[in-house]
């Protein structure tokens, strides 16, 4: 029996993550929308999703304090996939650097992510 | 009846100068009952205006939404397209809801890429969205224009090239700044012809804009830098170094070492840099030779970018420079030395009381 | 003494006290008009600037935030984390613990995984030593943070430590408790970098009143209008001083104060002039003057730039005693500046600095309150001789207080068409009716804290800083 996997999204675009959420409950997944690296990180905690896509540049807590968090504070091996706008190649370093699974820059396309994803949660 | 005539009778009275006094109050009166009229009317109208934006926005991400969305399911394009666009065809010509259309297509387009750019590009060109942009080119109010400038800028038209071309000589800087945007934006390199015979300074935030603009192409085919280099106008010439670096251009060596000796100490600076990123091992002679002759400033760039290429042929500049008075060559000479001759910094801490400033090779030594 | 000549010499003082008044309003009409247009066309030029792209530039400068901080302890760590999610790309922060009596460095260190490091300090400026040394986080989230320990030597001496250890080319030089927007630092590099034809080496912003607004995390959630009529009145105050009086001077290039609460500088500048001054308590305006005689002199064509976007949040004295002690102390620093560089007054070879904006200061903004309690003494030796003129009286009296509401109103009016920062119902009202209580409820105040300035000046050489017991911004939750 295939269980649902539970995506966190946090996007502080509310189109861009609409359409993100439309797309990936299309896929069958179930999409939990965040705001900023606080609500994120409250969803995450609640949900204990299979993956998390984050934006880097988010109000309060960044992106990077959001991967800091779950890989030293949670412990938890959940993928992380990380948008950035482009040019911020010091940002993706540190996010790797902090234990992000893999990388988008904006601006990016959809199905591209849909792909990326479905290798992660195969 | 009896007050007023009280005061009139007062009123009349007075002196010149104070019936004066007291109309001007009265008219400053009348002005604060209209000011604070005004401010209440003004308040509400506000408060109107962005109750209605956020209603506006709301109601086209959706209907953009289910556009997209079903666009995806059905792959019919066309169909689904040209019911969106009759959507919003009316609402188009009033101009508060149309900034609202264009401001929804764009917060979805500038983050993606793909299937979904492509269709949100063709809503604004199938639509008539285009011919109101058209018609703030022509506006007499240049933050229209520049604003016109910048939608097509955005939505990538090319076919208003010839209209935009127009106005790269306009009186104010900041339209002719989106016209170089434009330029760039679509045109890429090409776009940036512009450069040749710019008599005007290119600010550091316009070569900021025009750049970051550039680098988001994956295609680089850039041209060939040295005319610009070689350029009267300075900004230019400090746009093409950006270029030089930014694009790792080894073939403009030459040049750059020839502009080591440009009369504008801003241009020599960032020439070193340049050569500092690029590690340009010839340039290390140059500079030494000249090394005395130049500012304080200089000098320090100069030592910056001898941090990653020194050598041991430049012992002997280095030690001569370990008691430079100035702190930051100072601890990159001492920094270096220790790294090219460990011996020679070992004598180096062994006559210590030679430096004023012992921490700075405790420092070193312990670092 | 002959009647007619003390009637000359009554007549003699009322002229001057009427031309003194007629230049102040005639002054601050000028620079409310030349205040609006600056700001609109700040407006206009701003409007369609895409911010966004710079701040994800590595091309774009570095900039590096410094804040002193003493006995911060409260809110130090949220203060911080809201300094860290600021949205350019090319900054750090550097916190610099001014000798604390409390654990503030304690609690940075939890709370940001710091260790100390070996940090080579260029000794351009004098400062008090280390303390405690330099500590950096181990945690890449936290990488642009930089903490420093140091002994106690106040504000200005702990700036200077930041100007000595910042390898950035601006620094902006901050109060630790002021809530930036994330925008914040794109907004004010800005001039620097778009000025041509001029040298741009400071840019001030303009300081926000946040009490009473709702602050979570950092994070100015909610613009709210403080409940206390003083507060209030300071909101109106800083209003029309921003909008109606730093624009213009911005515009005819006469700034002569940044405020210390927010303010970006080119750093090689800074430090060229030599830094702060330690031994004055208006350090902040003291540069600026400073930075404007030293470029004079050297003719070079500079600029001192300021945005009307409200960057910069932070919390103003609710009550009385604090609020006297503040302003008590804004006396005192504009009383040592203008007399330390005294030069400049009337002297041709500054310029708009000399001729304009020293003079203005000195005869507007230092003497305004000296003039006011003269005028008062005057007032109560008539009163006492029965010579008051009562018509006269009563009608210059109401037209001075007309004139004041009125450019309340102007104030508020500039605010709701560029920034409309409060928009719940009703406040449009209670702004309308702390204009016109204002004069009633805040400029005794401002008087008398004038007064004492004066007096501390001149016969109290021991007072400094003074407290200001932090409520803490980060508590006042819905």
């Amino acid at each position: 029996m295939k269980e649902t996997k539970n995506i966190v999204l946090a996007e502080d675009n509310t189109t861009l993550s609409q359409l993100l959420k439309f797309r990936l409950q299309k896929e069958g997944y179930n999409a939990f929308i965040a705001q900023d690296g606080k609500q994120a990180i409250s969803l995450i905690e609640q949900h204990k999703p299979n993956l998390i896509l984050t934006d880097i540049m988010m109000p309060f807590i960044s992106g990077l304090e959001v991967i800091s968090h779950v890989r030293n504070k949670l412990k938890s091996e959940i993928p992380i996939i990380v948008f950035s706008a482009a040019g911020q190649e010091e940002m993706v370093l540190k996010a790797f650097n902090l234990g992000a699974t893999d990388f988008m820059s904006k601006p990016f396309s959809p199905n591209e992510l849909i792909i990326r994803i479905k290798r992660i949660l195969m | 009846m009896e007050t007023f005539k009280i005061l009139q009778n007062y009123f009349q009275q007075l002196p010149i100068e104070l019936k004066f006094v007291w109309i001007l109050s009265f008219i400053l009166t009348v002005f604060a009952i209209i000011f604070t009229v005004y401010l209440k009317i003004l308040r509400i109208s506000l408060r109107k205006k962005e109750a209605l934006t956020i209603k506006y926005q709301k109601e086209y991400e959706d209907l953009l939404l289910s556009f997209l969305f079903e666009e995806i399911e059905n792959n019919e394009l066309s169909n689904k397209q040209n019911q969106f666009i009759k959507k919003i065809e009316n609402e188009i010509n009033n101009n508060f809801k149309r900034e609202i259309i264009v401001e929804t297509l764009l917060k979805l387009k500038n983050e993606v890429s793909g299937e979904i750019e492509t269709a949100i590009q063709d809503i604004y060109l199938k639509s008539n969205l285009k011919e109101h942009a058209y018609k703030q080119l022509k506006s007499k109010k240049w933050d229209k224009v520049a604003n016109g400038i910048k939608e097509f800028t955005k939505f990538k038209v090319k076919e208003a090239y010839p209209e935009i071309k127009k106005l790269i000589k306009y009186p104010k800087k900041e339209v002719r700044k989106e016209v170089e945007l434009y330029l760039v934006s679509l045109f890429h390199f090409e776009g940036l012809e512009f450069l040749n015979d710019l008599k005007i300074s290119l600010s550091e935030w316009d070569q900021i804009e025009l750049l970051e603009e550039l680098q988001k192409l994956d295609n680089q085919e850039i041209p060939d830098i040295t005319v610009w280099l070689n350029s009267k106008n300075d900004s230019v010439v400090s746009f093409s170094l950006k270029l030089a670096k930014i694009y790792n251009k080894y073939e403009t060596v030459e040049t750059l070492l020839k502009l080591l000796d440009h009369k504008n100490q801003k241009i020599r600076l960032q020439v070193i840099d340049v050569l500092t990123h690029l590690q340009v091992l010839d340039a290390k002679d140059i500079l030494k030779n000249s090394f005395k002759k130049r500012s304080q400033e200089e000098k320090i760039a100069i030592f910056k970018m001898f941090e990653n290429i020194c050598e041991l042929s430049d012992e002997d500049f280095i030690v001569e420079n370990t008691t430079n008075s100035n702190f930051e060559i100072q601890y990159l000479a001492i920094k270096m030395l220790k790294e090219i001759n460990e011996k020679a910094f070992n004598y180096l801490l062994k006559s210590q009381n030679k430096f004023k400033n012992k921490e700075l090779l405790k420092f070193v030594q312990n670092n | 003494m002959n009647t007619t000549t003390l009637n000359t010499i009554i007549q003699i003082i009322h002229y001057l006290f009427f031309s003194y008044a007629f230049l102040a309003i005639f002054s601050y009409v000028v620079l409310s008009i030349i205040s609006a247009f600056e700001t609109i066309d700040y407006f206009k030029k701003n409007s369609f600037v895409n911010y966004k792209k710079i701040l994800s530039s590595n091309i774009a400068p570095s900039i590096s935030i410094i804040a002193p901080a003493y006995n911060e302890s409260l809110n130090i760590v949220e203060n911080v984390r809201s300094l860290l999610s600021n949205h350019y790309a090319n900054y750090d922060v550097i916190i610099v613990n001014d000798g604390s009596k409390d654990n503030s460095l304690e609690l940075l260190i939890k709370a940001y995984d710091l260790v100390k490091i070996n940090y080579l300090i260029n000794p351009q400026l004098k400062t008090q030593p280390l303390r405690k040394g330099v500590f950096k986080s181990t945690n890449p989230a936290f990488e642009k943070l930089i903490v420093v320990d140091k002994e106690n030597g106040g504000k200005a001496d702990a700036l200077n430590m930041g100007l000595n250890i910042s390898n950035s080319k601006y620094v902006a030089c901050i109060d630790v408790d002021c809530l930036l927007l994330e925008d914040a630092l794109q907004k004010m590099v800005k001039p620097f970098l778009e000025v041509t034809d001029k040298k741009v080496v400071a840019t001030g912003g303009v300081i926000r009143i946040a009490n009473n607004s709702i602050i979570k995390e950092g994070k100015l959630m909610e613009v709210n209008l403080p409940n206390k009529l003083i507060e209030r009145a300071q909101i109106l105050e800083y209003l029309r001083s921003f909008l109606l009086g730093r624009m213009a001077w911005s515009r005819l290039n006469g700034l002569l104060v940044i405020s210390g609460a927010f303010g970006m500088f080119h750093k090689k500048i800074a430090i060229e002039i030599g830094g702060y001054d330690t031994s004055t308590v208006g350090e902040d305006m003291e540069i600026i003057v400073r930075m404007r005689r030293h470029l004079e002199e050297q003719k070079v064509n500079y600029k001192v730039a300021y945005i009307p976007d409200p960057l910069c949040w932070t919390e103003a004295p609710d009550n009385y005693k604090t609020f006297v002690s503040q302003r008590n102390r804004w006396t005192r620093g504009t009383i040592e500046v203008l007399r330390k560089h005294r030069k400049l007054a009337f002297n041709p070879n500054y310029r708009n600095l000399g001729l304009l904006s020293y003079p203005y200061w000195l005869i507007f903004e230092r003497l305004a309150p000296v003039v006011e309690v003269i005028g008062i003494i005057y007032f109560g030796i008539l009163l006492a001789l029965r010579e008051v003129k009562w018509d006269y009286a009563l009608a210059f009296f109401i037209l001075a207080y007309l004139f004041t509401t009125l450019l309340s109103l102007g104030a508020i009016y500039s605010e709701e068409l560029t920034y409309h920062q409060y928009k719940k119902k009703g406040t449009g009202f209670k702004l309308i009716l702390i204009s016109l209580l204002e004069p009633f409820v805040l400029h005794p105040f401002v008087l008398y804290a004038a007064v004492r300035g004066n007096l501390d000046y001149f016969f109290n050489k021991k007072k400094k800083w003074g407290e200001m017991t932090r409520k803490g911004m980060g508590n006042i939750n819905k």
